[in-house]
């Protein structure tokens, strides 16, 4: 079944291109329920930071070949101390999304064991891209500052 | 005295035969095919692309460099035998270019390691390559690439600028600043 | 007195054939590379590129060892393929060439391939390991088919010495122009590009796969030390192809012109490994590389049952 008679109240962008915007506990419900009807290829999980709101906004990407049709599904958690529950029981790919977003974002996936460092090695600071992460400040303050080498 | 011309052929020789080692994290590496097929073909002055840099005398930095290709780079770079050269390659590796507020890519490498010669441009086309590396010829038969000597001369305070970036925290940054102050 | 006088006539030979043979190599490794680039549309290095390179590499300041083994593999290749060269016989003149030299050259031709596998076990990289497996199962591959040929030449002109061998083939009564012994050079031929270690046979020291192989952790002096190896390798194993089929360069017998002789045998000699090492260069310049068990199964499966023929009729034809 195509995503729009499965969700009636699924907004379509235009052709191909489904949008669903639900609380973050029926996520996983409707992945699944995707999956099971024909859309069976997770593209991938991204992340929004809408500072002004305090969330943050998790879209999780699916393809269907057999429909030829995007389903963007749309949840917003708090900015601070957002959880989300892990999908990747369901496809194996979302662990590796879930953990960049967990680098970048500091969201917290429940019930991914793998959650830790995986694209910068040793950051001890906020999650660099957060909106509240003032990046030339940072560079002013971090790489303006390393001296050059004094040669006598 | 004797020594001296020793060393003045042995450096006209050696110019003629440049090996490299690039090291392609950038966008840089997209100029390296041209440069050195029938295009414009390198190999006419000896410059020779090798596999490892155990065999290298150049290290090309093609592009930005994040400070987890850094320490690689630095890996690489003590691997190579002296004498060794540097090119930086592309605005990235001079200020940053278009990099330049980005939390994770460093803005001088020469704070890093001794760069003999930088190409500007981004991207620069291979003429420039071609030019810069008739330069750095030029350097070698004068004896003014003298990166390596840098390197073990200042060690310590290589060494100490890469150990600054690779803690990313700012009061290491800091501290030593008020050292250097003392 | 007498006796030192011939010694140190001996040594001064010995030592200008190994420089020779250097300076050629030296000068086929930038031949090399110009051929392959005007192939490529390329214009190419200069021709003395070669020996630029050498000297670099003895220029070198630092000297990165990793133990004495790694120290001594360098000189293990050379010292074996410098000792393989002056058992050769080249344009028909000989140095230490005895009788049943056949087999030692064959057997000195094995030692710097375990001078490689010395110092890439030295230097603990896991491409060396890689490489220089490749190295020996390929020297397994193409030594089969090799030997056999050989052997088969040893059974039809009753000799187990090159300098006799390349005596019975003067006057032009090259073993290519035997029909059997033709089939028998392009089989050798085949096993010759491995013996190069050129496409389709660069197996080991793949640049673009494993970083070089066995050379991944040389460099300096080192390096240059092997690159004296490969380049008097070249020399060493197109010498014996000619020596085996092409007559070993000897056009005019010495008894009869002199000095003349000599001269002209170089220079024909010359020619010839220049040919035989621009058609591996040919065939170098096109090919892409073989797996290594597509490379076992070129030697033994064709290579190596051709050469079975060859030895079977040959032997055939002895015993009638």
């Amino acid at each position: 079944m195509m995503a729009k008679e499965l969700f009636p109240d699924a907004q379509e962008i235009r052709k191909g291109r489904i949008r669903i915007e639900v609380e973050p506990e029926k996520v996983g419900e409707i992945v699944k329920k995707l999956k099971d009807n024909g859309y069976d290829h997770f593209v991938m999980l991204s992340c929004i930071d809408w500072i002004n709101d305090g969330q943050f906004e998790l879209v999780y990407h699916m393809w269907s070949y057999e429909y030829r049709e995007h389903v963007m599904i749309s949840t917003r958690i708090p900015r601070d101390g957002g959880s989300m529950v892990t999908l990747r029981d369901l496809f194996p790919q979302i662990e590796t999304y879930e953990r960049e977003i967990h680098e970048m974002f500091g969201v917290d996936f429940i019930g991914n064991p793998r959650l830790g460092e995986f694209i910068l090695e040793g950051w001890p600071h906020m999650p660099p891209m957060r909106k509240d992460f003032d990046t030339e400040k940072f560079v002013k303050d971090f790489y303006y500052k390393i001296p050059e080498v004094k040669e006598e | 005295m004797r020594n001296d011309d020793w060393k003045k052929v042995s450096r006209l020789v050696s110019k003629k035969s440049l090996w490299m080692v690039h090291f392609c994290t950038g966008c840089g590496a997209m100029e390296m095919p041209p440069v050195m097929t029938s295009r414009y073909d390198m190999e006419r002055f000896g410059i020779a692309p090798m596999a490892t840099p155990r065999q290298a005398d150049v290290l090309l930095i093609t592009g930005y460099l994040s400070i987890k290709t850094l320490k690689r780079v630095v890996q690489v770079y003590e691997q190579m035998r002296d004498p060794k050269y540097v090119i930086g390659f592309g605005s990235c590796t001079i200020n940053g270019g278009m990099y330049w507020d980005s939390y994770n890519t460093i803005k001088d490498l020469s704070k890093y390691i001794p760069v003999d010669l930088y190409i500007a441009g981004c991207m620069p086309r291979p003429e420039a390559i071609m030019d810069a590396f008739l330069k750095l010829m030029e350097m070698i038969e004068k004896g003014e690439a003298i990166g390596w000597k840098k390197y073990h001369k200042y060690y310590d305070q290589y060494k100490r600028n890469q150990r600054m970036a690779f803690s990313y925290r700012l009061d290491e940054v800091q501290d030593i600043k008020e050292d250097d102050a003392k | 007195m007498v006796d030192l006088i011939a010694l140190g006539e001996q040594i001064l030979l010995l030592a200008g054939m190994v420089t020779l043979g250097f300076a050629i190599g030296m000068f086929f490794n930038g031949f090399a590379r110009k051929v392959t680039a005007r192939i490529h549309n390329r214009i190419g290095p200069p021709i003395y590129q070669g020996y630029i390179d050498v000297f670099k590499l003895f220029a070198k300041k630092t000297n990165i060892s990793h133990g004495w083994i790694f120290d001594l593999a360098a000189l293990f290749s050379v010292a074996g393929i410098t000792l393989a060269f002056l058992f050769l016989p080249v344009a028909g003149f000989t140095l230490l060439s005895t009788e049943g030299d056949i087999f030692l050259i064959l057997y000195l031709l094995a030692i710097p391939a375990l001078g490689f596998a010395l110092g890439a076990g030295a230097s603990g990289n896991p491409n060396a390991a890689v490489g220089i497996m490749r190295a020996l199962i390929l020297m397994l591959a193409y030594e089969l088919p090799l030997v056999m040929v050989v052997v088969a030449m040893m059974i039809h002109y009753n000799t187990t010495s090159l300098a006799t061998l390349v005596q019975m083939q003067s006057g032009m009564h090259w073993a290519i122009f035997v029909p059997v012994f033709f089939i028998g050079a392009i089989i050798v031929d085949m096993a010759l590009q491995g013996m190069l270690m050129e496409k389709p046979f660069d197996i080991a020291i793949a640049p673009h796969e494993i970083a070089s192989g066995p050379m991944v952790e040389f460099g300096g002096k080192h390096l240059g030390a092997l690159m004296l190896y490969k380049m008097m390798a070249i020399v060493v194993e197109t010498t014996l192809f000619v020596d085996l089929f092409l007559g070993g360069g000897v056009v005019l017998s010495v008894s009869q012109y002199g000095w003349i002789a000599y001269v002209v045998n170089f220079l024909v000699w010359f020619a010839l490994i220049t040919l035989v090492f621009f058609l591996a260069l040919l065939i170098n310049a096109v090919f892409p590389r073989f797996r290594i068990e597509q490379a076992l199964k070129f030697y033994w499966k064709y290579d190596a049952l051709a050469a079975l023929l060859i030895l079977i009729w040959v032997f055939a034809g002895v015993s009638i």
